[in-house]
Parts: structure tokens; C-alpha cells; sequence
């Protein structure tokens, strides 16, 4: 892996990005030392804020973007789409 | 990882501060211990500092405790709790209660430090719901 990467993936959202899939990805995007960024309809956001991420109001059949620069880019984008895709 | 910081929910009603610990459970406050300190020894609406001071004591884990008080004579017991008992390592937080909690209870299971935590929960104030 070279040291610093970016990746990025979009995601249609199975589910709202509602307050349990929020903490999921927050606690989640926090052990990352990537920057990471959640955009949804012009908005963007860092994960590791759970209100923020809520704040989004992203709901069920929309995308959302998943951004991330740092040299674990790819395994964070990686990650934050799974939990976005599985969201229920 | 470290034992996570605990986290103490005052306030005035016991039903309140129970619900947003169950909240935080849904969210993900995993192994955080989370400890709802509601109304009077009897249940009744109000603050009480041997159920504060308990709650206290049984979320301290070792690497310090985050309180979050509702509204008025929950800060006031509070901080007579913490006046009898000074402790650098418990801190009283002024934050939006159920958002505070909310985003305190992501940072401690994520391993976050007591600063950490003090930071996220006060930040809640200037996040909007939507």
C-alpha cells in the first residue's frame, strides 16, 4: 500500500441513515487514521460524528459518497460501504 | 483498548434517564458503562445525590466518567456531589441531553478519552438536528 491513497465508493442506501447505523459508522470511521468524508445531496460530513452524520437526513434509495485520503483509504471506504449496504 | 470512560444520565425523572439509556444501547454504547441516575430514592421527579453519587461510583471503571446533567438542580446536585467528592477525572458536562449523551456514548466505545468525550458532547450544541 503506498503511504498516502485516496478512495472513494457511493452507496444507495438499503435503509434511512438513521441513529443506530450512524453510531455504527461513526465508531467505525473513528479507528481509521484516514480523513474520511460522507457527502449526501451536496452536504458532506466527517463520519466520525455521529449527529452530523445523521444530520445528513439521507434516506432509503438515495446515495450517498463515501471519500477518503489517507494511507488506509481504501480498507475505511471499504468498510463504511459494508455498513452502509447491510444498514437495516 | 482501554476500559471505556462511563457516562451518568441525571435528571429530574427516572423514566427519562432510563430511555435515553436504552437509547444509547441501540446507538452503540456497547461496553460503555452507562449508568441512568432519574429522580428521587423514591422514584419521584426531582435530583438526588446518593442516586448521582451511586451512579457515579458504578460507572467509574477506572479511566474516568463523563456526567451529563438535564436541566437545573441537576447541575446543582451535581456539582455538590462533585464538591464532596473532587475528582479531576469526573467532569460535568454542558451539553444538549439526549445529543450530548448521544454523541459521548459513540466516543467512549470508540475508545475516546475523557477529553474526547467533553468535546464531542459539548459539540452536540452546535449540530444541527436537520
Amino acid at each position: 500500500m503506498s503511504p498516502s491513497s485516496s478512495a472513494q465508493a457511493s452507496v444507495v442506501l438499503p435503509a434511512h441513515l438513521h441513529a443506530r447505523p450512524a453510531g455504527k459508522l461513526a465508531q467505525s470511521a473513528a479507528r481509521f487514521t484516514a480523513t474520511i468524508h460522507i457527502g449526501h445531496n451536496g452536504r458532506t460530513v466527517n463520519p466520525t460524528g455521529v449527529l452530523a452524520l445523521m444530520s445528513l437526513g439521507a434516506t432509503a434509495g438515495t446515495t450517498v459518497t463515501i471519500t477518503a485520503d489517507g494511507p488506509d483509504a481504501q480498507a475505511a471506504v471499504d468498510t463504511l460501504a459494508e455498513i452502509l449496504t447491510t444498514a437495516e | 483498548m482501554n476500559r471505556p470512560v462511563g457516562i451518568v444520565l441525571v435528571s429530574h425523572s427516572r423514566g427519562l434517564a432510563a430511555g435515553l439509556g436504552e437509547l444509547l444501547a441501540q446507538i452503540g454504547s456497547g461496553e460503555v458503562p452507562v449508568v441512568a441516575a432519574g429522580g428521587t430514592t423514591d422514584g419521584g421527579i426531582g435530583t438526588s445525590y446518593d442516586v448521582i453519587a451511586n451512579a457515579i461510583a458504578q460507572a467509574d471503571h477506572g479511566n474516568g466518567v463523563v456526567v451529563l446533567p438535564d436541566l437545573g438542580s441537576a447541575v446543582l446536585t451535581t456539582r455538590t456531589v462533585l464538591d464532596d467528592h473532587p475528582r479531576p477525572d469526573v467532569a460535568l458536562v454542558d451539553a444538549p441531553f439526549v445529543e450530548g449523551a448521544v454523541a459521548a456514548a459513540v466516543t467512549a466505545a470508540s475508545g475516546g478519552d475523557l477529553q474526547a468525550i467533553v468535546t464531542a458532547a459539548k459539540e452536540a450544541r452546535d449540530v444541527p438536528k436537520f
